[in-house]
C-alpha cells in the first residue's frame, strides 16, 4: 500500500485563490462581544489554575458546540434556518433506484433534494474520493457499503422537516430498490510487514529492521501480496527471507523454546462521542461566500478540502469561513466525512443556512467506527529463563466501506503489538480489508488497543504455563532504555514501565489477591473473584507533527498567544496557556486558539512528509519558507508533547531575545555598568520567582518592567515559531539582530518593540513580524518514518472483579493504575484522562459491540438502548485509584496519554475473569452470554 | 409524526413562555432548541437513555430531573422547568455573576471534559441536592445516594469520578443535607 499517513492531506491554504479562514466558533460568536479569550476571572490561586479555561461557559450551558448553533446565532447570517437530513442505504444487496418521494404527502416533499445526479451535473465531487468515498450512490448501482449516503433532503422549516423525517426514518420503503446485485470484490486497503532480526545482543546493530532497511508494503495486485523471499535481493526480498526463516524456526524450534499460539478478536465499536456529527452552513450565492460551522477534530483539513470541493464545481467561491466549535470525538471527528455534506447542503440551500445534525441513529449509521481486528500470534519463549525469543504475528482488520485511515491504523497496530516487551526478532504482518460495513477510521488507540490487548492476554497465558508471576514475566522481558522496538528504532529517553510493574507487584491488590479471593468467595457464595494485570506503553504523535505558536508581549506587560491548538475536551487549550510559565514566568493572559491564518510566518508545504524522498526533502528544505507540513489536527494524543514543545520553544526564544536582553539592560544601567558590573551574570542563572526575574543576586524585575523596557528599547517583543517532528525534532539556525540563534524549530519570525528603529519596523512586513530566513535546518531523515514509534507513555492497571457464573455478569470491584507521563502540566486534567480512558476501556472489555453488517449500525436502527456504554456503577467509581510516578527531572517533557489510558484495563479485565473462572477468553466484549458459554 | 397543533404555555427558568401553537408530539428538548434557542440542554440519544438532555421539572414533588428528549410538550404544558442556562445568577447583560454550588463544584473538581453531558449532570446533581434539603441523609450513605442519583447520566469522557466526587463534596459540605448517623446511642 502507499505509505498513506494519518495526516497527509493538509495543503497550504496559501496555494489557493480563495480566502480561507478557520475561526473558532467561540470567536466567531464573540465578534459581537469581545475579540479574544482571556484568562477567566479568579482563575489563578496560589500560582495554580483553579479550573479549565473553558470551564465557565461549559458549565453554564453556553453555546460552545457546533450543534448548539442556529442561523440566528451567527453574525451576519440570515435568520431563517433550513434543516437537512441524509438518506443512507440500509442494504447492500440490491440496486438503488432512488428516493421514494411518493411516500410523502405533497406538503412534506423536500424543498430541495440533492442526489448523485445533482452533484454530477454541478461538478461537485468529494475531495480525496478514495479516502472519504463518493458523495452519493448513483441510481442503478448497488451500495458499496451499509450506510452509504444516497441523498440529502432539505426543508426550509423545522415543522415539516421533523414530520418528514418521522415518516422516512426506519421506513423500509423510503428508498426504492431494483434487482439483486452482488457486492463487487474489494481489494484490501493495505498491508504492511515489520520484520526485525536483532544482532547478537540488544545493543548490537540489527541484522535487518524497518528502520535500517525497509518496511514492507503489500501489493494486492499480485497473487501473493508480499515480495518473494530473496536473501540476496532487494530490501523487500531480504525482509521476506528473514520472515520465512523466522517462521520456519517457530515451526521447528530449538529444544529449549516453548512456542505458544495466541489469538485475540477485538470487536467493532462506535466511539460514541456524545455530540453527534453535525454542522450548520450558509452559502451566500450573491458573493460566493461559504460559512461553515462544524464539529471537527481536523478543521484545517476540512477547510482545505471544502475549498477544493466547491472551487471545482459550478458554484462560485470567493471566501470560505469555517468555524469549528469545541467538540469531542475520540477520533470519530477526525477526517470524518460529515463536514463535506454540511457544506454541500449549504450550496443547495437556496441562499438559506442549512443545519445538518445527525440524530443518534444516523450517527451510528454513518460515523467513523473502530476497526475490528483478528490477531494471531506465535511466541517463542526460553523455558528456563522465560525470555521471549521470537515473535510472529498476523493481524487482519476490517476497515468497512471506505478507506479513510485504514492502512495507517493497520500499520500503527502492528508496530504497537509488542507493548512494553523486547523481542530479539519478530515478523509482524498486517492487512486491512474492505467490506460492506460502515467505515472504520481513527479511534482512540488507533489500532494499538486491538494489538496490544491481544499480546497482553498471551503473556498471561505464557506466565501461567511457565509457572511465573505474570508481572515477573513482563519484567524479565522488558524493553529497557536504549533497546530497539520492533521497527528497529530506539525509543525516546528512559523507559520506565519497569517501575510501574514494581509498583503493581508490591501493591496489596496483587500481593493479597489469594487471600482476598478466598475471603470474597466466602462472603459472597456463588460468586467468583479474580484479579488481572496488564501493562502497556503507547505512542503519541503521528510521525509528522507540526505546530505554530506566536507569543507577544504588550507594552503594559501582558502576554498574548496565538496557537494552532483547538479544544476536543482534553484540556489542551488550558494547558497551552500554562506552558509559557517556565520561560516567561507567566501564563498567557489572552489567547487565540485554532489559528490557521499565520501572516506572521509565511510558510508553504507540499505536505508529503511520509512519502517524499530524501532528495526531495533536501531540495525543498533549501527554501526557508518550506516546511514538511504546516500543522496537525487535534488527535493522536499530540498536544501535551508536540504542541507544548512549540509553545516552549516560542517562550524560550522570546525570553532569550527579548526579556533577558531587557533585564541585562536594566541591571547594567548606570555608571560603570550599574548593579551588574560587580557580578558574574549568566543566562542559566536566571529564574522566575513570584512573577519576578531573578539572577545572581540582582534586583528582581517584574514581567511588566521587562515588557516596558523591551518595548522602549525596541528589543524583540514577539516571536512566531514553527516546529516539525518526524520521531525527532527538526532543528534550525537563524541570525537575529546579528546573533546566531538556534532551536528545535524550523521557522521563525520576530517582532521588535515600539521603540524599534525605522529600519527594523520597515522589516516587519509579515503580519507585523519580520520573517527570519533560516541559515541552516536539519530535518529528520525520511527513513525515520520507518521508526513508526519512538515516543511512549506507559501505564499499568490491576483490576479486581467478581463474576456471577449463573448470569455471566461481571462486576468491577476496584482497579488501580500507575502511569508515567513526564511532568504533568495540569494534574487534574491528567487524572481526568486516566479515569475517563479506563471507563472507555471497561466498555470495550465488557459491553460495547456492534454487528458489522445487515444487523449492524448501517441499518439505521442502533442507539444507546442496545449499545451499552459504561455507567458510573460499572467503573468502580468510588474504589478506583490512579498514581502518576514522579518525573526524573523538572525538564522531563509531558507525554501524551489520552490513548494509553484505555488499553491495559481491557486486558486486565480479561485476565481477571480468567483468574476468577479459569476460562481463557480470546475475544471481547466479555458479555454474559460469552462467559456463560465458556463456563458451561 | 402528528400535524395536530396544541397551544402550550410553560415556565422555563422562571419565565413564562407561550402560549404558542406547537405540534402535539413535539418533545420538550425540541421546544427548547428550535423555538427558544436554549441549546445548553443537549441531545444525546433521543430515547431518554443517556440523560444528556436532563432538565429539572419543578413539580409538586419538588425538583426532579427528567429527560427532555422524550418528554412531550403536551405533558410539559402548564409546568415549570429549569435548564442549565437558568442555574447560575446572571447580570442584566446575561453575564454569569454567581455559579450554583453544584456548578462551582463541577468547575473546581475539573469534573467535565468535552462538557456535552454537563447540563444533564448539573440537573441531576442539583435535583439531588434539593431533595436532600427536605430529606437529609446520613453521611455514610452519601456515596451510595450520589451513585444512585447520577448513574442514569452517561458521560463518555470522564469516567464519572470527578462528577460524583464533586456532588458528594457539595452534599457533605452543605449544612442540612446530611444528618448524624443513626446509631443505638443516637436513635433518631
Amino acid at each position: 500500500m502507499a505509505n498513506f499517513s494519518r495526516r497527509n492531506f493538509l495543503q497550504t491554504a496559501a496555494s489557493t485563490a480563495v480566502a480561507i479562514h478557520v475561526v473558532p466558533l467561540h470567536k466567531a460568536l464573540a465578534e459581537l462581544q469581545t475579540e479574544r479569550q482571556h484568562q477567566p476571572p479568579n482563575w489563578i490561586r496560589g500560582g495554580r489554575i483553579r479550573f479549565r479555561q473553558d470551564g465557565i461557559p461549559k458549565v453554564t450551558g453556553n453555546k460552545v458546540f457546533a450543534i448548539d448553533i442556529r442561523a440566528r446565532d451567527m453574525p451576519g447570517w440570515p435568520e431563517d434556518q433550513s434543516h437537512a437530513l441524509i438518506l443512507r442505504a440500509d442494504r447492500a444487496d440490491r440496486r438503488f433506484e432512488g428516493f421514494n418521494d411518493a411516500l410523502l404527502p405533497d406538503d412534506l416533499r423536500p424543498d430541495v433534494i440533492v442526489t448523485d445526479a445533482e452533484v454530477q451535473r454541478d461538478g461537485v465531487t468529494m475531495t480525496q474520493e478514495d479516502f472519504y468515498g463518493r458523495l452519493f450512490l448513483p441510481r442503478g448501482e448497488a451500495p458499496r457499503y451499509l450506510g452509504q449516503p444516497v441523498a440529502v433532503l432539505i426543508y426550509h422549516d423545522y415543522a415539516r422537516f421533523r414530520r418528514a423525517k418521522g415518516q422516512l426514518q426506519f421506513n423500509p420503503d423510503a428508498l426504492l430498490w431494483g434487482g439483486d446485485a452482488e457486492l463487487p470484490e474489494m481489494a484490501p486497503y493495505g498491508g504492511a510487514r515489520f520484520v526485525r532480526i536483532g544482532g547478537e545482543t540488544p545493543d548490537a546493530p540489527d541484522r535487518f529492521s524497518p528502520l535500517s532497511d525497509t518496511l514492507v508494503f503489500a501489493d494486492f495486485e499480485n497473487a501473493s501480496p508480499w515480495p518473494d523471499a530473496d536473501a540476496q535481493g532487494d530490501a523487500g526480498g531480504r525482509a521476506m527471507a528473514h520472515a520465512k526463516a523466522l517462521r520456519e524456526e517457530l515451526q521447528s524450534p530449538p529444544e529449549n523454546w516453548a512456542v505458544y499460539q495466541g489469538r485475540y478478536a477485538s470487536q467493532y465499536v462506535d466511539p460514541a462521542a456524545l455530540e453527534p456529527d453535525n454542522g450548520n452552513a450558509w452559502y451566500d450565492p450573491e458573493n460566493g461566500a461559504l460559512h461553515v460551522v462544524v464539529g471537527t477534530q481536523s478543521p484545517f483539513t476540512n477547510a482545505d478540502h471544502i475549498e477544493k470541493m466547491v472551487s471545482n464545481s459550478r458554484f462560485d467561491l470567493s471566501e470560505l469561513r469555517l468555524h469549528p466549535g469545541y467538540t469531542v470525538g475520540y477520533g470519530q471527528k477526525e477526517h470524518h466525512v460529515l463536514p463535506y455534506y454540511v457544506a454541500l447542503a449549504a450550496l443547495y440551500g437556496e441562499g438559506r443556512p442549512v443545519r445538518l445534525a445527525l440524530d443518534r441513529y444516523s450517527h451510528f449509521q454513518g460515523a467513523i467506527k473502530r476497526h475490528p481486528f483478528q490477531t494471531e500470534m506465535t511466541l517463542a519463549v526460553d523455558r528456563e529463563t522465560g525470555m521471549f525469543q521470537s515473535l510472529a504475528a498476523d493481524l487482519r482488520a476490517n476497515g468497512g466501506g471506505v478507506k479513510n485511515f485504514s492502512p495507517s491504523v493497520g500499520q500503527v497496530a502492528a508496530s504497537a503489538l509488542q507493548g512494553i516487551h523486547y523481542f530479539p526478532k519478530s515478523d509482524i504482518a498486517v492487512q486491512v480489508d474492505a467490506s460492506r460495513a460502515p467505515t472504520a477510521g481513527s479511534m482512540r488507540g488507533y489500532g494499538t488497543l486491538q494489538s496490544m490487548v491481544g499480546f497482553e492476554l498471551l503473556v498471561d497465558e505464557v506466565a501461567e504455563d511457565l509457572g511465573l508471576d505474570p508481572i515477573e514475566l513482563r519484567r524479565r522481558n522488558l524493553m529497557h532504555s536504549g533497546m530497539k522496538n520492533t521497527q528497529g528504532a530506539i525509543p525516546a529517553g528512559t523507559l520506565r514501565a519497569g517501575e510501574l510493574l514494581d509498583a503493581a507487584q508490591a501493591d496489596p491488590l496483587w500481593t493479597g489477591r489469594a487471600e482476598r479471593k478466598r475471603q470474597f468467595e466466602v462472603d459472597n457464595p456463588g460468586y467468583l473473584y479474580g484479579v488481572g494485570v496488564s501493562c502497556v506503553q503507547k505512542d503519541y504523535g503521528t510521525g509528522a507533527e507540526a505546530a505554530l505558536v506566536q507569543l507577544e508581549i504588550t507594552p503594559d506587560g501582558r502576554l498574548h498567544m496565538k496557537h494552532v491548538a483547538s479544544e476536543i475536551g482534553c484540556g489542551s487549550t488550558t494547558s497551552q496557556m500554562l506552558m509559557t510559565e517556565r520561560h516567561l514566568g507567566r501564563y498567557a493572559d489572552s489567547v487565540d486558539f485554532a489559528v490557521t491564518d499565520w501572516p506572521s510566518l509565511p510558510l508553504q508545504s507540499n505536505d508529503e512528509p511520509y512519502t517524499m524522498s530524501q532528495e526531495e526533502q533536501d531540495e525543498a528544505a533549501s527554501d526557508p519558507h518550506w516546511v514538511p507540513r504546516i500543522t496537525s489536527p487535534r488527535s493522536a494524543s499530540n498536544s501535551a508533547y508536540y504542541f507544548s514543545h512549540a509553545t516552549n520553544e516560542a517562550a524560550r526564544l522570546l525570553f532569550d531575545l527579548g526579556l533577558w536582553q531587557a533585564a541585562l539592560g536594566i541591571w547594567q544601567d548606570g555608571i560603570g555598568g550599574g548593579q551588574a558590573a560587580p557580578l558574574a551574570i549568566r543566562r542559566d542563572q536566571a529564574e522566575w520567582r513570584d512573577g519576578h526575574l531573578v539572577a545572581s543576586g540582582l534586583q528582581p524585575l517584574s514581567f511588566a518592567e521587562l515588557a516596558r523596557r523591551a518595548h522602549d528599547r525596541g528589543l524583540i517583543t514577539g516571536v512566531t515559531v514553527h516546529t516539525f517532528n518526524r520521531w525527532a525534532w527538526a532543528t534550525g539556525e537563524f541570525e537575529v539582530d546579528g546573533e546566531r540563534v538556534s532551536g528545535a524549530i524550523d521557522a521563525l519570525s520576530v517582532k521588535w518593540g515600539e521603540g524599534a528603529s525605522t529600519a527594523k519596523k520597515a522589516r516587519m512586513r509579515d503580519g507585523g513580524y519580520a520573517f527570519q530566513p533560516r541559515k541552516k535546518v536539519n530535518y529528520p531523515p525520511v527513513q525515520r518514518n520507518n521508526a513508526s514509534v519512538v515516543y511512549y507513555a506507559p501505564l499499568a492497571t490491576i483490576v479486581e472483579l467478581s463474576v456471577n457464573p449463573g448470569s455471566g455478569e461481571v462486576q468491577i470491584l476496584s482497579h488501580k493504575s500507575w502511569m508515567e507521563c513526564g511532568n504533568m502540566i495540569v494534574p487534574e486534567l491528567v487524572s481526568g484522562q486516566l479515569q475517563g480512558g479506563i471507563a472507555m476501556g471497561i466498555g470495550h472489555a465488557l459491553y460495547e459491540e456492534l454487528p458489522l453488517y445487515e444487523d449492524g449500525p448501517g441499518n439505521g436502527t442502533w442507539n444507546f438502548n442496545r449499545y451499552r456504554l459504561p455507567r458510573a456503577r460499572d467503573v468502580a467509581v468510588w474504589s478506583q485509584q490512579g498514581e502518576v510516578i514522579e518525573p526524573l527531572s523538572a525538564t522531563d517533557p509531558p507525554k501524551g496519554i489520552a490513548e494509553v489510558v484505555m488499553i491495559p484495563v481491557v486486558a486486565a479485565i480479561v485476565n481477571a475473569v480468567h483468574d476468577a473462572t479459569g476460562a481463557r477468553f480470546h475475544e471481547t466484549p466479555l458479555t454474559p452470554d460469552r462467559i456463560k458459554e465458556a463456563l458451561s | 409524526m402528528s400535524d395536530r397543533m396544541i397551544s402550550v404555555t410553560m415556565r422555563i427558568n422562571g419565565e413564562k413562555t407561550g402560549p404558542v401553537d406547537l405540534p402535539e408530539d413535539l418533545m420538550l428538548l425540541e421546544y427548547l432548541h428550535e423555538y427558544l434557542n436554549l441549546t445548553g440542554t443537549r441531545y444525546g440519544c433521543g430515547q431518554g437513555v443517556c440523560r444528556a438532555c436532563a432538565v429539572i421539572h419543578d413539580g409538586a414533588a419538588g425538583a426532579e430531573p427528567i429527560p427532555a428528549c422524550i418528554t412531550g410538550v403536551a405533558w410539559a404544558n402548564g409546568r415549570s422547568f429549569r435548564t442549565v442556562e437558568g442555574h447560575a445568577t446572571r447580570d442584566d447583560d446575561g453575564n454569569v455573576t454567581q455559579l450554583t454550588s453544584v456548578q462551582q463544584a463541577f468547575l473546581d473538581h475539573f469534573s467535565f471534559q468535552c462538557s456535552y453531558c454537563t447540563s444533564g449532570f448539573v440537573a441531576a446533581a442539583t435535583a439531588l441536592v434539593e431533595r436532600l434539603e427536605a430529606a437529609p441523609i446520613a453521611p455514610e450513605d452519601v456515596e451510595d445516594v450520589v451513585l444512585d442519583a447520577l448513574n442514569e447520566n452517561i458521560c463518555r469522557c470522564t469516567g464519572y469520578v470527578r462528577y460524583l466526587e464533586a456532588t458528594r463534596d457539595v452534599i457533605l459540605n452543605t449544612p442540612g443535607l446530611t444528618r448524624a448517623a443513626v446509631t443505638e446511642e443516637n436513635p433518631s
